[in-house]
């Protein structure tokens, strides 16, 4: 294998090469300094390589030009673009311009960066015989026969359980989109279906700085599809790193949650599915929530007998768990779980197995708050109460409670984004 | 900052990278104090920039952080913040503790 490593950066050179070469003992890698030489002209040997790694800054050129001019040349291998954090416009003009994958350079890893070399300079034997390869590019080849009015499905970014996740953009600029794709086994369920497209026909028309923006859904030759808001500040998974979060910061974007769930509740419509992966963040800071419990529900709906417990229950209210009839406070009981684990850093239950914590939820007394947390015992405590009878009724009451119990702690960002 | 804030851990087999990744981390700070002593808010950016992408690539994410402290200060021509910034570099780089696994 031939690798063109070109970066301005000496270390970043010196570290992708190590990588790679860890991994492909055998591998050429060739370091390519920018401020050293020019864009490789006609005569440089192009065609020698599989596979090129291509930063977007190049000290005194732009990664995006020389990126179009290579991908001019008949013989350009396949390129991976790196791109900056937190900006995804870069990303999306460079699948505009002809990348074949891009990495964020601040988060990549060295199991990244050799996920995506395997898959750019896998044989076709390769793709075939690897499971994961195989569904990888599976992935890849859906997105790219989906037909979306005015949208451009660039490249696959993630698969979940019901849905793949594609960066995307409108045709006529390069905002970043998502584009997510339902797998097959949830579409063939025609009822839940019927009922996923009702539910996010309403979700669309919710106009809320907390909630995901969603700009269209649809079905393309049986594929169902939703176009989405990108959220450059990633998720609240990665924002806490399994750390907790200084008690003001947490209360702020749990304030702003219960924005999100007033909005919600007041068109009817119940989340069911909280969790850190579920809360988004802008650019700005600001923070939304996505992925409701639809799609979930739908491949619950044949699937789960009685008594079964579907996927991670951590943040699961005691009435999901015994598969009763559920009201606002299910999603009220969730956000008082992720509170938890913003102000400690850790779960409420934890347990060997799915059911064991399920269990937990039904019947184990909270863990009290350490005690530099106590004065948000009362809080926690009335936000997670088995009895829902005895739990905060709706976000308005538990928003009420946060402005007489600390006003003072938490003014600032969720006044002027609400 | 905590002791334990000084502390990075690098795999094993990176470890001969690291002396020539310090190396450019000294010349990038000297570089810093040159460009802000020349008010070149241009080339701290950039140099903050590239601090940014690197610290976190090598487990240093004290680096990065300060780098994004570096290239919001000269965005914003903001003297103080980058003397700050520039500073907390120093002290961090000269007390940096590193443990390789």
């Amino acid at each position: 294998m031939r690798c063109l490593l070109i970066d301005d950066d000496e270390d970043l050179r010196n570290l992708l090469s190590r990588y790679i070469r860890g991994h492909w003992p055998d591998a050429e890698v060739e370091a390519y300094d920018p401020l050293e030489r020019d864009l490789p002209g006609a005569a440089f040997p192009l065609g020698s390589y599989d596979v090129i790694v291509l930063d977007y800054m190049l000290g005194r050129g732009d990664g995006l030009e020389w990126l179009k001019s290579l991908k001019q040349r008949a013989d350009c291998p396949k390129i991976l673009f790196l791109t900056g954090a937190g900006n995804e416009i870069i990303a999306v003009r460079a699948m505009k311009a002809g990348a074949d994958d891009y990495q964020r350079k601040q988060e990549l890893t060295r199991e990244k960066l050799i996920a995506s070399i395997r898959e750019l300079t896998a044989t076709a034997v390769e793709r075939t015989v690897s499971p994961d390869l195989a569904a990888r590019m599976e992935g890849h080849s859906l997105g790219a026969k989906v037909r979306i009015p005015g949208i451009e499905v660039l490249h696959m970014i993630g698969e979940g359980g019901t849905a793949r996740v594609y960066l995307a953009s409108r045709e006529d600029d390069d905002e970043p989109l998502v584009v997510k794709i339902l797998r097959q086994e949830i579409v063939l369920n025609r009822k839940a279906l019927g009922r996923f497209m009702e539910e996010y026909a309403t979700v669309e028309r919710i106009q809320s700085r907390h909630v995901a923006r969603i700009f269209g859904h649809g079905n393309y030759q049986n594929n169902v599809y939703l176009v989405m808001e990108f959220f450059e500040g990633g998720d609240l998974s990665k924002r806490l790193g399994g750390k907790p979060m200084p008690p003001t910061e947490a209360l702020q974007f749990f304030r702003e949650l219960m924005f999100a769930l007033g909005d919600i509740h007041e068109k009817g419509i119940l989340h069911r599915d909280l969790k850190p992966q579920n809360l988004m963040f802008r650019r700005d800071g600001s923070l939304a929530i996505v992925d409701f419990g639809i799609a979930k529900n739908i491949a619950a709906a044949d699937r789960t007998g009685a008594g079964e417990v579907l996927g991670t229950p951590r943040y699961m209210s005691p009435e999901q768990v015994q598969g009763r009839a559920l009201d606002l406070r299910t999603d009220i009981y969730s956000a008082g779980v992720l509170l938890y684990q913003m102000l400690t850093g850790r779960h409420l239950f934890d347990g060997e197995t799915a059911m064991e914590v399920a269990m937990h939820h039904l019947n184990t007394v909270p863990p009290p708050l350490p005690d530099h947390l106590a004065q948000y015992q009362r809080l926690v405590e009335k936000l997670v109460e088995k009895d829902r009878e005895a739990r905060f009724r709706n976000a308005d009451e538990v928003i009420g409670f946060l402005s007489r119990k600390f006003e003072q702690e938490a003014p600032d960002i969720t006044q002027k984004l609400h | 900052m905590s002791t334990d804030e000084y502390k990075v851990t690098v795999a094993k087999d990176l470890e001969d990278l690291i002396p020539v990744f310090m190396k450019n981390r000294h010349k990038e700070l000297d570089a810093l104090r040159v460009a802000l002593a020349a008010a070149d808010f241009e080339q701290l950016r950039q140099l903050g920039h590239r601090m940014k992408g690197v610290g976190n690539s090598y487990g240093f994410a004290r680096v990065s952080t300060i780098g994004k402290v570096i290239e919001d200060g000269a965005r914003s021509g903001d003297r103080a913040a980058l003397q700050a910034g520039i500073s907390e570099y120093h002290d961090y780089l000269s007390k940096v503790q590193i443990a390789y696994e």
